[in-house]
């Protein structure tokens, strides 16, 4: 005799409202709601990518201390709802450039885990053929992966360039570190980027340690999002999938209304 | 008779006519009309979304211009002098240079950087370095340095055109500097070709390679030593990386000696890469004596004309390499 326990889907809701974590601004009147409304299929999804990225991450350490992955390798795990609410509030059709911890990344535009293992391991199968390595992977609107500290600000910036240029309504995501946000040619950046109007939106992954300096020795101010003067910001709980999520699509918004950068 | 400058400038104007994706970006370009009026008219014809001034943020604006590049654009990207590329080499070499091959090709970078390289008239040492050799030196970059007006313009066609990135060692002091230029070369389609050398006069008894405004100064030595019977025959190498190294191992087949010239300093310059090659090659066993280097000083450019005038290979030096090539 075999006992089944089984659910009813009838029980359970199709969406659920949650609160999230007010953010600090900075040169904006408003942010967005505190509220964020979630489905039971984004639910899924989110959950199910960022579990996906946290054991890859987790194998690919595995990896590195076997020295079957080479060089460096920089990993993602616990950082993984940054990504996740970032790329489920941009189309496929917007931009994305990040520093060196871009495994989360590469997996969230798109590229199979598969071609990560292979491209961290140099092999013909990876994404760019293990010519790249863990720190210089590409995909469509993905352009990596960059291994000198800040110099993706400007490129993002440029990448903001050109589909204004256009005029085709797309933003380009950059992200950097907290080291990295002590670097002068992000400065240089914002004063372009605000001068010409750019849609970038530049994002800060503040995990308190640039390698092994903690932030308060690095960085006379903390407030990275403040740091960008005449660029309005918002600091946000990016230990929250939700909270991220809600942030970028009110960033992206004020881009796409030609208020950029943020 | 057309300058360097207007050849640029004609450049410029037919590439931004030509192709929308093209653009041009640097400090005062647009409504000073160019540090150098290389871009004069421009802005006012094609304006503000075609030709941009920046703030002087080298590293900036570089790395947005190669942004730009990744992504549909084709940006000419000046630095007033490469003196300032310097503030801004990480983003010509890590982001620009090597993207095409860490990306296995799926990213391309069509960028020109351009401006004047080199020693000017009295700038002083941190204005006057040439860098031919540290760009030269770097594999996913092609490098050009024009000498004539028709180099100038058929070179920075072809940049434009190339879609990978490339470095064009313009020289402040040939700006001004008019030249011949045929029907040919003053049409809209007139090119000259990347990574190919141009022999500018012929000549049997030693060869000498230059690049840039050197090669003016071989062509004055060559007219001297025809009057003493010797005949140089000289080599204008256009582009220096990929270097034309055939046509030099050609030449110095047929004339057994060779004498590079060059402004830079003598170190790991052009000059020395020359010379390594055609000892690896088969001419060197055409040669009839050690091949002989002609560079600037190897010292920081000083002030004072006469210092600044012996710290530049001149016409004397040479005459004086030639005839110590040939034992004369």
């Amino acid at each position: 005799q075999v006992m089944v326990a089984s659910r009813n889907y009838a029980y359970f809701a199709n969406e659920a409202t949650f609160e999230i974590k007010k953010c600090d601004l900075h040169c904006l009147e408003e942010g967005p709601s505190t509220t964020a409304v979630m489905t039971r299929e984004e639910g899924l999804h989110y959950y199910k990518t960022m579990q996906t990225i946290r054991c890859m991450e987790l194998k690919s350490d595995q990896l590195y201390k076997q020295k079957i992955i080479r060089g460096f390798c920089h990993l993602y795990d616990g950082q993984e709802a940054c990504c996740v609410g970032l790329e489920v509030a941009i189309k496929p059709t917007d931009h994305v450039i990040t520093a060196y911890r871009a495994h989360g990344f590469t997996y969230a535009r798109g590229v199979p885990v598969r071609e990560i293992l292979a491209e961290l391991t140099g092999r013909e199968g990876g994404c760019v053929k293990g010519k790249g390595g863990s720190m210089h992977m590409y995909t469509k609107n993905f352009y990596g992966g960059n291994g000198i500290v800040g110099a993706q600000v400007p490129l993002g910036a440029g990448i903001a360039l050109a589909c204004k240029y256009f005029g085709k309504n797309e933003v380009c995501l950059t992200l950097y570190g907290d080291g990295a946000a002590n670097q002068g040619q992000i400065f240089e950046t914002y004063n372009l980027a605000a001068l010409w109007k750019l849609p970038c939106i530049f994002i800060c992954e503040n995990n308190r340690y640039g390698m092994g300096t903690l932030v308060e020795r690095a960085a006379a101010s903390t407030d990275y999002y403040k740091r960008g003067d005449f660029i309005p910001g918002l600091r946000v709980d990016g230990m929250d999938v939700l909270c991220v999520r809600e942030v970028t699509k009110f960033a992206v918004e004020h881009c796409r209304a030609g208020k950029g950068p943020i | 008779q057309v300058t360097v400058r207007d050849a640029l400038n004609q450049a410029l104007d037919e590439e931004l006519e030509r192709d929308e994706r093209v653009f041009l970006l640097g400090e005062e370009v647009a409504q000073y009309d160019g540090a150098y009026k290389i871009s004069r008219g421009l802005w006012k014809k094609y304006g503000d979304k075609r030709v941009i001034d920046t703030p002087i943020s080298e590293m900036g604006f570089a790395g947005i211009a190669v942004g730009a590049a990744m992504v549909w654009l084709r940006p000419v990207c000046e630095f007033m002098t490469f003196n300032f590329s310097m503030q801004a080499i990480d983003q010509v070499i890590n982001s620009a240079a090597k993207t095409c091959y860490m990306s296995a090709g799926s990213i391309s970078v069509p960028i020109v950087f351009r401006g004047p390289n080199g020693a000017s008239a009295g700038v002083g040492a941190q204005h006057s370095q040439c860098f031919a050799a540290w760009y030269g030196h770097c594999p996913g970059l092609k490098v050009v340095s024009p000498w004539s007006s028709e180099d100038a313009k058929g070179l920075l066609k072809a940049s434009i055109r190339d879609d990978n990135p490339v470095v064009m060692l313009e020289n402040e002091l040939l700006y001004g500097v008019p030249f011949e230029m045929t029907e040919q070369a003053q049409s809209k389609d007139f090119v000259v070709p990347i990574g190919k050398a141009k022999i500018e006069r012929q000549g049997t008894h030693v060869t000498l390679v230059s690049h840039s405004r050197p090669v003016g100064h071989c062509l004055e030595a060559a007219a001297v030593l025809a009057k003493e019977g010797v005949e140089c025959e000289v080599i204008n190498l256009r582009t220096i990386r990929p270097m034309d190294i055939e046509m030099v191992e050609a030449s110095v087949v047929k004339t057994n000696h060779l004498v590079t010239v060059e402004g830079g300093w003598p170190q790991f310059g052009v000059g020395a890469e020359i010379c390594a090659r055609i000892m690896e090659g088969s001419a060197f066993n055409y040669l009839d004596a050690p091949a002989v280097r002609v560079t600037g000083a190897d010292v920081p450019m000083p002030y004072a004309k006469i210092l600044e005038d012996n710290c530049i290979p001149q016409v004397k030096d040479i005459i004086f390499a030639v005839k110590k090539t040939l034992n004369v």
